[in-house]
């Protein structure tokens, strides 16, 4: 089976890649991530309450899926999302044990206790783009084009699959490393998708 | 009474992350759920939390919620006569 | 091709059942649940019934032979445990076959210490240094000492699941050659007061499909399967113990944390799995639900059956009742379950059910049952709307 990358973008601290250019991003005194969404010109007010890994994940889909989904509302069984990181919802989980660290002031907060999962940005990019099939969630102690490519692989066993959205989504003590391919199985052009080339684009 | 709503909308737009929203933005009489600001469950959930963390009131379950939210201002009106802080 | 069939070859189990398959198989033909008072998590919030292993970390380090100046936590303890008696049962302690992976799910991973250790955290480090679920994963497999490949899955309280479908998709493609799939979670304080906050929690134990059902009760264990092909497993002269004929995962894409009401995640997810192992719905013997007796759980799974399956619903229980939530667990510690029922042709109850709920055309089997079965479906569904269901079938 022949797979090929049609799309991939990546979000680190100070930069936004779309299909190897770089986009430009009007800072303000706003945060980056805040920043990007109002560059990107999105509508989608539910970003504001995504904890970052979610909004990184999230804002870097948005890039990778936007010449390729244009329609939000039909369900899409044929994708499936999988994305790998080191920390899993670390970042988080700090946020949401400090809710619960003072006994005196002590107010766990449940729409921050959401996020204290990893898989939860894949929700969203569901959500956002009513992808109905299967997620996955892997963590992984450093970046594997290996792994990646051998679990974007076996997604594509189930013959439903035409498209994979596969990437290392991390986001730990407030560094940034977002990368995120669109895989097709229905040879359009693109990348060949290689170990090799997860690497060249992933630099 | 004024001056808890207008509270109560600052409140609520920076506890569930409102970004887009300012308090003249918010109908006080208008439903807070379903339509309008597009709440859902987890931002119910939120308020409780806030209920009992500015004014000291708690709701011992998601369904006491539903009638004491339908709008800014009867959320106000159950504050006035229940608040402990 | 018969050779192809992914089948199980060993299995290890524990929850609050206790420990090992014969002592859950006792508890659920006995009807006698895990849940109870709490007893080894230190929390304030102690009135919340809960399913805990009834074995403290000490007394499983003494029964693994593990020096108790080890630093090790909870979470992979009770995965060394479960795995050692699949391990024996599919002969892997006596001639290791050579392509082994080791997936396992987890989510609270070693936070249980974090958060006992944290305000000491100058002494104590090395128990912080613990907290990763990459690292429960580690524990686990260099006790075993290693596998040719490790990788941890975090989808919340599907995990196990898309562990075992992981495996099998990695057998079908031939990269390994044996797949030991599974979960393993314990209790924290951390997702204690998460779920409390979500008030999804029963102050009792818990109703599943129950028209007055209130919430969840959390439970820990481990479970692990062995998985193998067909012909691998003949090569090794291992006795199968069943199949793994069908399965699916499926995205809800409704909500974070909520299931759809028309429960079309969990009804794609039901149904794939069916397509996936070339069944019908009527060739279900039995459904062991998600069933976490929350509000919205029951209702959207409850209605997804009744999509799936129409006039012709299997008998329905949520062992749930038994094992409480095992979270990133549920999906392994369900699916042995589900094989020891198949196996020795039972249906365990749904317990605390009283009420049926007016949406649902069927209720839950409320006493355990004899029933000759061929195939049994399981569903485990996480937050993230993560849904996925696993069918076993009696090998002919």
């Amino acid at each position: 089976m022949e797979l090929n990358v049609i799309s991939y973008s990546k979000i680190t601290n100070n930069k936004v890649i779309y299909k190897g250019n770089e986009v430009s991003i009007q800072r303000t005194e706003s945060s980056w991530f805040h920043d990007i969404y109002r560059s990107l010109k999105l509508s989608y007010p539910k970003f504001f309450k995504m904890d970052h890994l979610s909004k990184a994940g999230f804002l870097a889909s948005e890039l990778l899926l936007q010449e390729e989904i244009t329609d939000r509302e039909t369900p899409k069984k044929d994708i499936a999302i999988l994305l790998m990181n080191r920390s899993a919802s670390l970042d988080d989980d700090r946020m949401y044990q400090k809710t619960i660290q003072d006994k005196e002031n002590y107010f766990p907060s449940p729409a921050v206790f959401v996020y204290t999962l990893p898989n939860i940005v894949t929700g969203e990019i569901a959500i956002r783009n009513k992808i109905m099939g299967e997620t996955s969630f892997f963590v992984s102690e450093t970046f594997s084009p290996k792994q990646l490519y051998q679990l974007s692989v076996t997604a594509f066993t189930d013959p439903d699959i035409k498209r994979v959205i596969c990437g290392w989504t991390d986001y730990e003590l407030n560094n940034c490393d977002v990368f995120l391919l669109l895989l097709s199985n229905e040879n359009k052009e693109g990348i060949p998708f290689t170990i090799n080339n997860i690497n060249n684009l992933y630099k | 009474m004024d001056a808890l709503i207008l509270e109560l909308k600052k409140e609520i737009i920076e506890v569930l992350n409102l970004e887009e929203i300012t308090p003249e933005d918010i109908d006080e009489n208008a439903p807070l759920f379903g339509e309008g600001l597009g709440l859902d469950s987890i931002d119910a959930l939120e308020l409780i939390v806030l209920m009992e963390k500015n004014y000291g009131i708690k709701l011992n379950n998601a369904s006491e919620g539903r009638d004491i939210f339908k709008s800014v201002r009867i959320m106000a009106e159950y504050i006035e006569k229940h608040r402990t802080k | 091709m018969m050779s192809e069939r992914i089948l199980v070859t060993g299995m290890g189990i524990i929850s609050g059942l206790g420990y090992g398959k014969q002592a859950t198989l006792d508890a659920l033909c006995s009807k006698h649940s895990g849940i109870g008072k709490m007893k080894y998590l230190q929390t304030i919030h102690n009135y919340y019934p809960v399913s805990e292993v009834p074995m403290s970390d000490a007394e499983m380090m003494d029964s693994l032979g593990i020096s108790s100046q080890t630093i090790i936590t909870r979470t992979p303890l009770l995965g060394i445990m479960a795995l050692k008696e699949a391990f024996i049962e599919a002969h892997l302690d006596k001639k290791r076959p050579r392509r082994i992976a080791f997936i396992n799910g987890t989510t609270v991973g070693g936070m249980e210490k974090s958060e006992q250790y944290y305000p000491d955290f100058q002494n104590t480090e090395a128990y912080i240094a613990a907290h990763d679920c990459g690292t429960s994963c580690e524990a686990i497999a260099e006790y075993f000492d290693g596998f040719d490949m490790i990788t941890t899955i975090s989808t919340a309280c599907s995990s196990a699941a898309n562990a075992i479908i992981l495996g099998a998709n990695l057998l079908k493609t031939g990269r390994v050659d044996v797949a030991i799939v599974g979960g393993t979670e314990c209790l924290s304080k951390f997702h204690l007061n998460g779920f409390s906050t979500l008030m999804i929690l029963d102050k009792e134990a818990c109703k599943p499909f129950d028209a007055k059902r209130v919430g969840l009760n959390l439970g820990e264990g481990a479970a692990y399967l062995v998985l193998e092909k067909e012909q691998h497993a003949k090569q090794r002269g291992v006795q199968p113990i069943c199949m793994l004929s069908g399965y699916a995962n499926t995205c809800d894409a409704y909500h974070q944390t909520a299931s759809s009401p028309d429960g079309q995640g969990a009804y794609l997810a039901m149904h794939n799995a069916l397509e996936n192992a070339h069944l019908h719905p009527h060739d279900i013997d039995y459904i062991n639900a998600h069933g976490t007796g929350t509000q919205n759980n029951d209702l959207s799974e409850g209605t997804a059956i009744m999509r799936v399956f129409n006039d012709n619903i299997p008998p329905v229980s949520s062992t749930k009742s038994f094992t409480g939530h095992t979270t990133s667990a549920a999906g392994s510690v369900e699916s042995i379950i589900s094989i020891l029922a198949l196996l020795h042709n039972f249906i365990p109850a749904n317990l605390n059910f009283n009420n049926p709920m007016p949406e649902l055309s069927f209720c839950p089997v409320k006493d355990t049952l004899t029933k000759k079965m061929q195939h049994v479906l399981t569903n485990s569904f996480g937050f993230g709307g993560n849904d996925s269901a696993c069918i076993f079938s009696k090998i002919d």
